[in-house]
């Protein structure tokens, strides 16, 4: 117990912290730093050079100019590789942005009781690891397994073959990637909406703030740099597609090309051609559109401007 | 290439496991080390053979077999072929064209050439007629043939009494049967239109030439050939009546779909254990009810008869091989040996080898005749200019001919499909490409 029990205390004043205190800090955030420093430069830099020096030489190391981009640029499989996956990114990006928003903010305006377990029940599928639950949907989408053949067979689809038609299979791989991917990010965006002040939703709602008023007006214009976060990361893997049409050409047995998504046809230009420029030069494809849509959105959105 | 046969070559029965004392004896005084990578399919005889030669240090390593043209032997080579070791000696794959891709310059010409001196023509004369083509680059021999997987005529024979048809001997004979059965037993099948190699069931047996590679360097590629039109008409209104659906032969819901309703198939040797026998099969039938019958002659039952066929595995030597002997010696014993292909899961390329491997398969009397009689005749029909090419011609026919199939398409309008798929790829792999031979 302490002495002064019942004595008004007196108020320590905060100190700033010592000199060593701030070199143990300084210490302590280059360790943090340093250590996704090192993976990244293992893991990442280091690789996207590598794929740029071989996208820019021939086997053995000449020098091949922009030969390997042009040249894989005029294979017969390149331009479809591309359509597919800008259709799939224009499916799944709105799908994705539109209904993540939607359903954070319903999560985030429901009952403060049900939040929890709501949360918790979107988050449940992305919890399965990413191929596990490309191969539960392989039972969903094939009408004879299906549990849901009845919702198939108001399409008219009664085999897998008339599932993973062409023009199905945006659509196809974005519920997959909904699923599997979606909930994590309603978490995210519903750490976003909670971290905006109580006050400013209260002051909206004495303003006179609708529920709807108060999602578009209030909380989205709040949350804009997530969303464009969101965006980035989201678009950054939909190029990069590659797990979903690999599994689902297995099961169809090759009915899904497997060259459907630039990525599967730059790891078949690598590995069953053995042509390592040419699939560099995918990669880099790749990267470049990657890089210019997150630079795009970034500037846009004046991403990394502190208010 | 020989997309789904391998996984089917995994499903077949395995075989019995006499072996000839004689051919142990010769062989097991070999002494040496020796890298083998097998599917698991065929590890039996990769076992058998480290068991009989003692003296060889035998290290074993089981992969896919490059299982569907996943590439995972070319994806292994081309990763060899940069850090400059690490090839195994000797290489089973389940791709029936697996040589030919190895073939391309970037893979630093890894199969050893086996008909200079490294296996005796003694042996190689033994081969069934064709067998060693999908092994043929340019004059060298570059594997050595597995199992043959040409395609016959699987009759359900009770169902055939019952209904009071006769066994076709001809297409146009299967034709009309197909039709009246679509008429008078709607549901039930004569076979399937929806599988990646349906263009070699069924054009390859027409003698279609859309993927004839007449050199090392040109394709015959004419999808307006008489020959690939007359195979189209006489398919149409099998797939328009459904009674040859476009559904997916080797998928598990075939069985569930299909095993009381079908009447014929035209397929490979290795449904037998893929579609028929066995507990691990599609369709699990009781004994007697499935025979295999001679494959389909065109327009009169005097006529030739040519035939297709899907996938069949190939022994691969390394070039890098420390002792070429030692490892031309092994692949031999497993390639042509009657105790290591009595445990083969599809007939036998080597002649002396099949004979031994069908006789055991009909000690079973499962099939309501003996297979050999049909399997003997059917090995030499296999029509040679549907080729193993570099590209996966089965892939391609899957990805692009499949899904306008699936969505009520002809098939005759599908073989301008392939064949321009086929010189699209022909062309990209640095062919020419001819419509006229």
């Amino acid at each position: 117990m302490n002495v002064a029990d019942g004595l008004p205390v007196p108020v320590r004043t905060k100190r700033s912290p010592g000199r060593g205190q701030a070199a143990g800090r300084k210490r302590a955030g280059y360790l943090f730093v340093g250590l996704y420093v090192a993976l990244l430069l293992l893991f990442g830099v280091v690789p996207t050079g590598y794929a740029l020096y071989l996208s820019l030489t021939r086997p053995g190391g000449k020098w091949a100019g922009l030969a390997d981009f042009l040249n894989t640029g005029h294979d017969y499989r390149f331009l479809p590789a591309f359509e597919h996956i800008a259709v799939y990114l224009l499916v799944w990006l709105v799908v994705l942005v539109v209904l993540v928003l939607f359903l954070a903010l319903m999560l985030h305006g429901g009952v403060r009781r049900t939040v929890p377990f709501f949360r918790f029940l979107l988050y449940m599928p992305g919890a399965l690891a990413g191929s596990a639950s490309v191969l539960v949907w392989l039972f969903m989408l094939d009408p004879p397994l299906s549990p849901w053949r009845f919702v198939e067979s108001l399409f008219h689809l009664s085999s897998l073959p008339q599932v993973v038609l062409p023009d199905h299979l945006p659509f196809v791989f974005a519920v997959i990637a909904f699923w599997t991917g979606a909930g994590g990010w309603i978490v995210v965006m519903n750490g976003a909406l909670n971290n905006i002040s109580d006050e400013v939703i209260d002051s909206a709602r004495i303003d006179g703030a609708n529920a709807w008023q108060l999602a578009f007006s209030i909380k989205l214009p709040l949350i804009k740099k997530w969303v464009v976060y969101m965006v980035i990361l989201a678009f950054a893997t939909g190029t990069q597609l590659f797990v979903e049409p690999t599994l689902v050409s297995t099961a169809s047995f090759g009915e899904v090309s497997q060259f459907w998504s630039p990525n599967q046809l730059a790891y078949y230009m690598a590995f069953t051609e053995a042509n390592f420029n040419g699939a560099a030069a995918i990669s880099v494809d790749l990267l470049v559109v990657c890089l210019m849509v997150a630079a795009l959105l970034v500037f846009r959105s004046k991403f990394f401007e502190i208010e | 290439m020989a997309a789904a046969a391998g996984l089917a070559l995994c499903l077949g029965a395995v075989a019995g496991t006499g072996i000839s004392s004689a051919t142990t004896r010769a062989s097991s005084s070999s002494s040496g080390k020796l890298t083998i990578w097998t599917d698991s399919a065929r590890l039996p005889m990769v076992k058998l053979y480290a068991k009989d030669h003692p003296k060889v240090k035998v290290d074993i390593v089981t992969f896919d077999g490059g299982a569907n043209g996943d590439g995972s032997v070319e994806s292994k080579i081309a990763l060899f072929n940069r850090v400059g070791h690490g090839w195994p000696d000797i290489i089973f794959s389940e791709e029936a064209n697996d040589v030919q891709r190895l073939a391309a310059p970037q893979f630093d010409n890894f199969a050893s050439v086996l008909n200079k001196g490294l296996v005796s023509t003694s042996v190689l004369k033994n081969y069934a007629t064709g067998a060693l083509a999908p092994c043929m680059v340019g004059g060298k021999l570059e594997c050595l043939r597995n199992d043959m997987a040409f395609d016959v005529l699987w009759v359900n024979v009770p169902l055939m009494k019952k209904w009071g048809y006769s066994v076709p001997q001809t297409w146009q004979q299967w034709q009309a049967i197909g039709m009246g059965v679509a008429k008078n037993h709607p549901g039930y099948i004569v076979g399937t239109a929806g599988d990646s190699f349906d263009d070699s069931i069924y054009l390859q047996a027409a003698q279609c030439p859309v993927n004839d590679l007449i050199n090392s360097y040109t394709l015959l590629d004419d999808p307006s050939s008489p020959n690939c039109t007359r195979m189209g008409k006489l398919l149409d209104p099998l797939v328009a009546d459904k009674s040859l659906p476009v559904v997916y032969s080797l998928a598990s819901t075939f069985g569930k779909q299909y095993a009381s309703k079908t009447l014929m198939l035209i397929g490979p040797a290795w449904y037998s254990g893929a579609i028929f026998e066995g507990s691990g099969s599609e369709f699990n039938s009781p004994k007697g009810t499935w025979a295999a019958y001679p494959p389909l002659a065109w327009g009169s039952p005097s006529a030739k008869a040519w035939t297709g066929d899907v996938g069949g595995g190939l022994w691969i030597m390394s070039s890098h091989a420390a002792d070429p002997k030692l490892a031309a010696s092994a692949m031999t014993w497993l390639a042509t040996s009657t105790p290591s292909q009595n445990l083969s899961q599809g007939y036998p390329g080597y002649v002396p080898a099949a004979k031994s491997w069908v006789a055991q398969q009909d000690a079973g009397h499962f099939f309501a005749s003996p297979l050999a009689p049909t399997f003997s005749k059917a090995v030499g029909e296999v029509w040679p200019g549907f080729a193993e090419s570099p590209w996966d011609a089965y892939g391609l026919w899957a990805a692009n001919a499949l899904p306008n199939l699936a969505s009520g398409a002809s098939f005759s309008s599908q073989i301008g499909v392939i064949g321009t798929q086929l010189s699209n790829a022909a062309q990209s792999a640095g062919f020419q490409v001819v419509t006229k031979p």
